[in-house]
């Protein structure tokens, strides 16, 4: 262990420069996988508070463009093994000065999931507003909502920034405002068993309905697909750059290294130590990136949670899966990025140092 | 160890630089390779050392070719010890631990003793830009002779000394060598001579002479 130690303090020009293409891909890595892992995890867990299945219409590329029809409530409320049925609308306006926000129609049941902290929920003409959008906008008493005024009935704190940052109404004003009924509806079910009769039966209903188990709905849509495609390419390209940083930096390393690698194959090192040694250097430095690139992430991230800008849109999260994956993308980077220039470096002649003072 | 080299021919490039080299290395002996600069010495000491392989002709240690040897690592680290004109001390490792890493585990006992023979036992823990020339050569001999090899190969070990450091080389090799370690020095200094107990002179890539003490 003192060996690589001493190696890469003597060549910490340029182990340092290993470190800091190293902690900026992995940073790179968490940033886009914690913030995308964020977006989806956020809408996700909205979703699931109180559905275990979601109807939506059928054929949609967005839960934006559905409508369906809010009466179905009723008669899925009557199937069996149906615990609460409960109707939505997801719409997005502009709100005051700012462009777009989200904005929840709720059937009156689903009221009592929002934590209120303050005032009461809304009646007609009632908005809740969540409490970043109440801060942003200093606590205002009313809004105006495509032209229309609301009342601010209270003020409810969610975790899911999604929420916090919009407006939520009941349904019935949501829907004039979005000229339909429901966009989505949530059935929970008190026996899981149930969830394959149950969507039958809503399917059965009509003929325009998709009902899926919020798992899989959330598996097959598009949005999300999208945000984690993108956030795969753009973790691989970081990933790769990273490799290619390591690639660079140890070629030069191992070039100015020459004559202790061909002393060590003249004392009759065999190559496979002198690989060992250079990638438990590297290793070394990947682990030290590793923590300090978790590290900054989570300031990073702190800061974009908190910044107004993104009215708490997003959020990421590191999670433990995250950090395990990443630790091991660090690895994988340091062990590829080393291994060629390793074994050039357990190649070299140690004919080299007798030709060099060749009198 | 005995060593017989049988017909060595070099080439570098179409240059013939080694042609037609028979001679034998007697286990225990102090064998030094002189001649002028030039006349093919550090090649021949290349190729009896196993770094270079001859354009023709072979090389026999203890009878059996070093591919008859198995593993050229172990046979390097095992058998056979090098010291090189410039001192080629690992510069980021102290004296003693760049003795340690040539030491195979059943000799790491003897860092200690040998380092005090050599007479740099106190320079342990210095690095190699921390001590002089001699103490540094002194230290890449200790490296060399760590592992009990049973030749040790030199090529100009003395070149860069004074030459009251380099007669200081010249007495121990010439002390190790009558404890049954095998030297093979290639050198230019004229003064080698008065401690090697054979003498192989090299002229324009032939033996010109050896002389047996
Ligand atoms: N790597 C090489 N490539 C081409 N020519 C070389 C090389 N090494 C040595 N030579 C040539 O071979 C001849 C013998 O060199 P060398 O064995 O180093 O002699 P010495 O050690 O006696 O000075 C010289 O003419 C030298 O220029
Ligand atoms: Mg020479």
């Amino acid at each position: 262990m003192i060996t690589p130690l001493k190696a890469l303090r003597k060549n910490r020009f340029k182990t340092v420069l290993i470190f800091i293409s190293m902690s900026v891909s992995i940073c790179a890595i968490f940033l886009i996988s914690a913030i995308s892992g964020g977006v989806v995890g956020m809408f996700s867990s909205m979703l699931k508070t109180d559905g275990d299945i979601i109807v939506t219409q059928k054929g949609i590329a967005d839960t934006f463009f559905s409508d369906i029809n809010a009466t179905l409530v009723k008669p899925i409320s009557h199937m069996e093994g149906v615990k609460e049925v409960s109707a939505l609308i997801l719409g997005a306006a502009p709100v005051d000065a700012l462009p777009i926000v989200g904005i929840y129609g709720v059937s009156e049941g689903r009221f009592k999931s929002y934590h209120l902290t303050h005032g009461h929920y809304p009646s007609r003409g009632e908005v809740l507003l969540g409490s970043k959008i109440d801060d942003t906008l200093k606590h205002p008493s009313s809004i105006i909502l495509s032209k229309k005024t609301f009342h601010v009935s209270g003020v409810f704190k969610s975790r899911i920034g999604f929420e916090d940052g919009g407006v939520v109404m009941g349904l019935s004003d949501g829907g004039e405002l979005f000229h339909k009924s429901a966009s989505i509806i949530l059935i929970s079910l008190n026996d899981l068993s149930k969830s394959d009769s149950v969507k039958d039966q809503v399917q059965m209903l009509s003929a325009d309905l998709e009902a899926k188990t919020t798992d899989s709905f959330i598996d097959s849509y598009n949005q999300f697909k999208i945000i984690k495609t993108s956030s795969d390419v753009i973790g691989a390209m970081a990933f790769l750059m990273g490799i290619l940083g390591i690639v660079s930096m140890m070629s030069m390393v191992v070039n100015d290294r020459k004559g202790e690698f061909g002393i060590m194959r003249s004392i009759g090192l065999s190559s496979r130590v002198i690989i060992l040694k250079l990638l438990s250097e590297t290793l070394i430095v990947a682990v030290v990136a590793f923590f300090v690139a978790w590290g900054i992430s989570e300031g990073v991230l702190e800061l974009i949670e908190h910044a107004d800008k993104f009215q708490g849109y997003i959020n990421g999260e590191i999670t433990t899966v995250l950090l395990i994956k990443v630790f091991m993308v660090s690895v994988v980077m340091a062990l590829f990025g080393t291994f060629m220039p390793a074994l050039y470096a357990s190649r070299i002649d140690p004919m080299s140092l007798i030709q060099k003072d060749r009198a | 160890m005995k060593i017989i080299a049988k017909g060595l021919e070099h080439y570098y490039a179409h240059e013939h630089v080694l042609r037609g080299i028979d001679l034998n290395i007697e286990p225990g002996s102090f064998t030094a390779i002189v001649g002028e600069s030039g006349s093919g010495k550090t090649t021949l000491l290349s190729i009896l050392s196993t770094l270079l392989q001859p354009s023709s002709g072979e090389v026999l240690y203890d009878a059996k070719l070093l591919a008859q040897w198995g593993n050229i690592d172990l046979f390097r680290r095992r058998h056979i010890g090098f010291v090189f004109q410039f001192h080629y001390l690992i510069s980021y490792l102290t004296l003693r631990e760049n003795i340690a890493l040539a030491s195979l585990g059943e000799f790491q006992g003897e860092i200690d003793p040998l380092m005090e023979r050599l007479g740099i036992d106190r320079l342990g823990r210095r690095y190699s830009d921390e001590v002089s020339g001699g103490e540094r050569q002194r230290a890449a001999i200790a490296r060399s002779l760590i592992n009990h090899p049973s030749i040790v190969f030199a090529d100009e070990p003395t070149g860069n000394l004074d030459t009251k450091n380099a007669l200081g080389v010249y007495e121990l090799f010439a002390e190790f060598s009558r404890q049954n370690t095998t030297f093979v020095v290639a050198s230019h200094d004229k003064k080698i001579t008065e401690f090697a107990d054979t003498i192989i002179e090299m002229e324009d890539g032939i033996v010109k002479n050896i002389f047996t003490r």
